[in-house]
């Protein structure tokens, strides 16, 4: 059964159109709460007051957009209420992230094979948390959740070209910040 | 082509948002500028890094968990919806009641009847009254019968 036809099933009262909707979405709602809050717990919690969200305002879809569009805009709102709530909206500056060099004892210490490699995507994700937040937002629906630009575009009511410029600044700015970790041209630092 | 264009195509060649003209432009260019190579290797690194290595999955029994959870919003439902309206009915039947007032306040009194609408409301002619002084046999009575007449009618109130 198709999403349409599982809303309108929901919306007649279905519990059971409802849950098979939850069944489909909830590793890509919980996945982007735990992209932005970065604790499980939070992150389910999270997943699940967005379904209770869809729920309640059901009658005010009219499938104008395709469902999963619909539940990643409501999903984005409420981890940014959250995170706001939690007090994690004050941005630490770019430049007030620990400063990461390649010399550094701890992560030559860790530098070896897998270890190396989770070392150096908690500190990407790091600097993603550390981005002003309209970037943040758009870093992670793009390049951790893969949506299309398009889709991302509707999710967060851009134009297609804001979300193009917006991206391309946030991810200079990632760069510049993370360039010693990242592999250089030629280099033996392999994923 | 200038490096700043160049870094824009890496960034879409590595989004695969390039067409093949574009993406002959950039190798032409990537293959005399050791900076824009660099940045390419930079961008694809830091893509790489940021892409998860699987899917996150939320802790096992999410439905189980949630259920639960709807049934006691729908109890809450109701009663939010009763408040609501509550709430928005309770100034509706101040401001109903306070209409109600003003209306009763500043209705007009009822005036008094004049003597004529007296005599129709008895069913009396209101002209039997007067037919006597307009049957009275001197002028002077009666000129003086009808001011006097015309001083008992109560003036009428205003609307």
């Amino acid at each position: 059964m198709d999403d349409r036809e599982l809303v309108r099933l929901a919306k007649d009262g279905s519990r059971d159109a409802f849950a098979e909707l939850v069944a489909k979405y909830q590793s890509k709602v919980f996945s982007m709460a735990m992209s932005f809050i970065r604790n499980r717990e939070a992150a389910d919690d999270a997943a699940q007051e967005v379904f209770l969200k869809a729920y309640l305002a059901l009658d005010k879809f009219h499938m104008k957009s395709e469902f999963g569009t619909w539940l990643y805009r409501i999903a984005v709102n409420h981890v940014k209420d959250v995170l706001r709530k939690r007090g994690r909206a004050k941005e630490v500056p770019l430049d007030e992230v620990a400063e990461v060099s390649v010399t550094d004892e701890n992560i030559l210490e860790k530098a070896e094979g897998e270890r190396e490699v989770e070392t150096r995507r908690a500190l990407v994700r790091s600097s993603v948390q550390a981005l002003p937040e309209k970037y943040r937002v758009i870093v992670t629906l793009r390049d951790i959740q893969g949506l299309p630009y398009e889709e991302i575009a509707q999710v967060l009511h851009l134009s297609p070209g804001t979300v193009d410029s917006r991206l391309h600044r946030a991810r200079k700015m990632l760069r510049r910040k993370l360039a010693p970790v990242l592999v250089q041209e030629g280099g033996s630092r392999e994923l | 082509m200038n490096c700043k264009k160049a870094e824009k195509l890496v960034l879409r060649s590595l989004d695969g948002r390039l067409d093949d003209r574009a993406r002959g432009l950039l190798e032409e260019h990537l293959s005399g500028c050791p900076s824009c190579r660099q940045a390419a290797a930079e961008y694809r690194s830091m893509l790489a890094l940021l892409r998860p290595e699987r899917e996150e999955t939320p802790p096992a029994g999410f439905w189980e968990r949630l259920e639960p959870r709807f049934r006691e919003e729908q109890k809450i439902v109701p009663y939010v919806l009763w408040e609501r309206w509550a709430l928005r009915a309770i100034p509706a039947f101040a401001a109903l009641v306070a209409v109600a007032a003003g209306l009763f306040l500043f209705t007009p009194p009822a005036r008094e009847m004049s003597q004529s609408e007296a005599l129709l409301i008895e069913n009396a002619n209101p002209f039997s009254e007067t037919r006597s002084l307009f049957e009275a046999k001197r002028p002077e009575e009666k000129s003086l019968m009808l001011i006097f007449a015309s001083l008992d009618e109560k003036p009428q109130a205003r609307r």
